[in-house]
């Protein structure tokens, strides 16, 4: 057990090939939970284009719950698990059902030739994926650190805070490689498949090297005394005392932390290709390459809190970013697309309409229908990135962009195709105004400061690491070895799995219930300021816990 | 520690060539909808 202090000492060998394994293992849990993710579209066309708009609406669901709302039960189970009968074992287990679970979805026949068992099959296999995800990340980060030295554990487990960010890309890697070697129609047909199968490999390596580690020296030090949890979450969660500090860990710590690793490498990009109408591809560019900068500083911030402490830098990084998100994204806006934001300060749209009818447009998965004329004036306009005043009237919603007035349809209760030709005219009467007042369609390359948006993005990475770097380290510490791997598991998948999850869909409904572009901000800045109130006050500083002692 | 810096940046460049070739990439990797994403239809036209 390492409980002396080993600052100032080299790394052995061991302890490297417990950060290596552990980190390897995570980072492909993360390459198969994100290869779902990234290829949806096409999985959508395989297994449920066929399908009927109302199953489709609920397969949507079921794959939004699977890849976010699961997660914590995951955290449960194995996190139970874990505390029972090892670490060691419990994430053998998680990875070889994420990597089963993801190699099936290669072999799995499309809707063509199964019918509809295929989509069936497919929800089942996420959800062992959301599981497994749920269950590796505990795991991972308890692993390491109970191999870690004392004063060393923000520095160890650091490595495992990289391997989301590292996963996502390998998974790119991986699809454009095949894509680039096979050509977009094979992709499309059978080619898809290539990444899910090569996983078996990657699940190969990790069984192979995970099991060759020994069981962490804190559990086996436990399970030799019997010491070990016959209930861990009743223990957990069940027990005021423990609680107390889970809650704490997801309202003071994870949420926070979750809302702004959300902004930073997921919302940002919504807002370049979105709002700023920046094409997909140099968004994409724009957004990797800050990612590839801001990654090494995981590292940077997790050995820098076993210095100066953890709470520090996640505090630091959660008040920071709610204090900057607005002038940062502004300045986004400018770099990006200067005639948008002119446009905007020019031009006042006035939405008029009955607030009755207004919805507050919350759709997660995209497939929710707003049909009422308010909700269709809006839903356009914050399309088109357009600000605007709500003002309360009767009758059908009508949008004014100067002195022009465009009248809104209903399309509920209308048939498919008068739908589409009130939408048609609609769209046309609206961006022909739009375009008279100075609304760009897109955003112009060559008036795009590519250096500063690039600095911007990096920036916001930047945050997402000081927030999360020393997580892991600190949500170890919070917890006694017989309850740790439970305890620190659910507030990490709730806080990012729910909180974070939710925040795409919360940021849009709110962008386009109050008319402003930025005001989806409001939701990470309010639950980051939410995280530094409570952690100021309620969580303590860990670095120095002997995470050994309450065992 | 070196070998590691030096790793990364070899991936770091493979990656961005890789991802500038073009075709369609996205780097949100967390679309659940089995039609398109929220910020595909909110992008649309």
């Amino acid at each position: 057990m390492a409980t002396a202090s080993a600052v100032g000492k080299p790394m052995t060998p061991e302890e490297k090939k417990v950060i290596f394994a552990s980190s390897l293992g995570t980072v492909f849990e993360w390459y198969d939970f994100y290869l779902y993710g990234t290829l949806a579209v096409i999985i959508g066309n395989q297994f449920f284009s066929a399908l009927d708009p109302a199953s489709r609406t609920i397969f949507s669901l079921l794959a939004f719950a699977a890849g976010f709302i699961v997660r914590p039960f995951g955290a449960l189970v194995f996190g139970r698990l874990g505390d029972m009968i090892g670490r060691k074992y419990t994430f053998l287990v998680t990875i070889l059902i994420m990597g089963l679970s993801t190699f099936i979805v290669g072999l799995l026949p499309s809707y063509a030739s199964i019918g509809i068992a295929a989509p069936v099959i497919l929800i089942g296999l996420r959800m062992l994926q959301g599981l497994a995800l749920g269950g590796e990340y505990g795991g991972a980060a308890t692993y390491v650190a109970e191999h870690a030295p004392h004063g060393k554990r923000g520095a160890f487990t650091s490595w495992i805070q990289t391997t989301a960010t590292l996963g996502l890309f390998l998974s790119l890697l991986v699809i454009l490689g095949t894509r680039t070697l096979i050509g977009e129609a094979a992709f499309a047909d059978w080619g898809w498949r290539v990444p899910f199968l090569l996983s078996v490999v990657l699940l190969g390596v990790s069984v192979w090297i995970r099991l060759s580690m020994n069981e962490s020296p804190a559990f086996k030090k436990m399970k030799e005394e019997g010491k070990t949890s016959k209930a861990p979450l009743t223990e957990s969660f069940g027990k005021w005392k423990n609680l107390k500090i889970v809650i704490l860990a997801l309202v003071g710590l994870t949420a926070g932390q979750a809302v702004v690793w959300y902004t930073g490498q997921f919302y940002a990009l919504f807002f370049l290709t979105g709002a700023l109408k920046v094409d997909a591809a140099t968004a994409n560019i724009m957004i990797a390459l800050s990612l590839i900068i801001g990654t090494p500083f995981f590292i940077v911030f997790g050995t820098l809190s076993d210095k100066i402490g953890r709470k520090p830098i996640i505090m630091a990084g959660c008040l920071i970013a709610a204090l900057t998100y607005f002038p940062l994204f502004n300045a986004l806006t400018e770099a990006a697309n200067p005639d948008l934001a002119a446009a905007q300060a020019k031009n006042k749209v006035v939405v008029t309409a009955d607030p009755a009818e207004c919805s507050f447009q919350f759709n997660p998965t995209g497939t929710a229908k707003f049909t009422s004329s308010c909700d269709i004036a809006k839903q356009v306009l914050s399309a088109g990135s357009v600000s605007y005043d709500n003002v309360e009237g009767t009758g059908p919603a009508k949008i004014s962009i100067g002195d022009k007035v465009i009248e809104s349809y209903a399309a509920t209760g209308l048939p498919a195709d008068e739908v589409k030709k009130k939408d048609a005219a609609f769209k046309g009467a609206v961006s022909a105004a739009l375009k008279e007042a100075g609304y760009p369609a897109k955003a112009d390359p060559a008036k795009m400061n590519k250096p500063l948006i690039v600095a911007i993005l990096t920036l916001l990475v930047i945050y997402v690491t000081m927030v999360y770097g020393p997580i892991a380290a600190m949500l170890v510490e919070m917890f006694p070895t017989r309850i740790r791997y439970t305890s620190m598991s659910l507030p990490y998948h709730i806080g990012n799995g729910w909180f974070g999850g939710l925040l795409p869909a919360t940021g849009l409904a709110i962008v386009a219930q109050t008319g402003n572009m930025y005001n989806g901000l409001w939701y990470p800045i309010i639950i980051a300021l939410m995280t530094f109130v409570v952690g100021m006050l309620f969580v303590k500083e860990t670095k120095d816990v002997d995470i050994y002692a309450k065992d | 520690m070196w070998k590691l810096v030096l790793g990364f940046v070899a991936f770091a460049v493979l990656a961005l060539w890789m991802l500038s070739q073009g075709g369609d990439i996205d780097m949100s990797g967390e679309k659940h909808s089995v039609d398109a994403g929220p910020a595909a239809s909110a992008a649309s036209h």
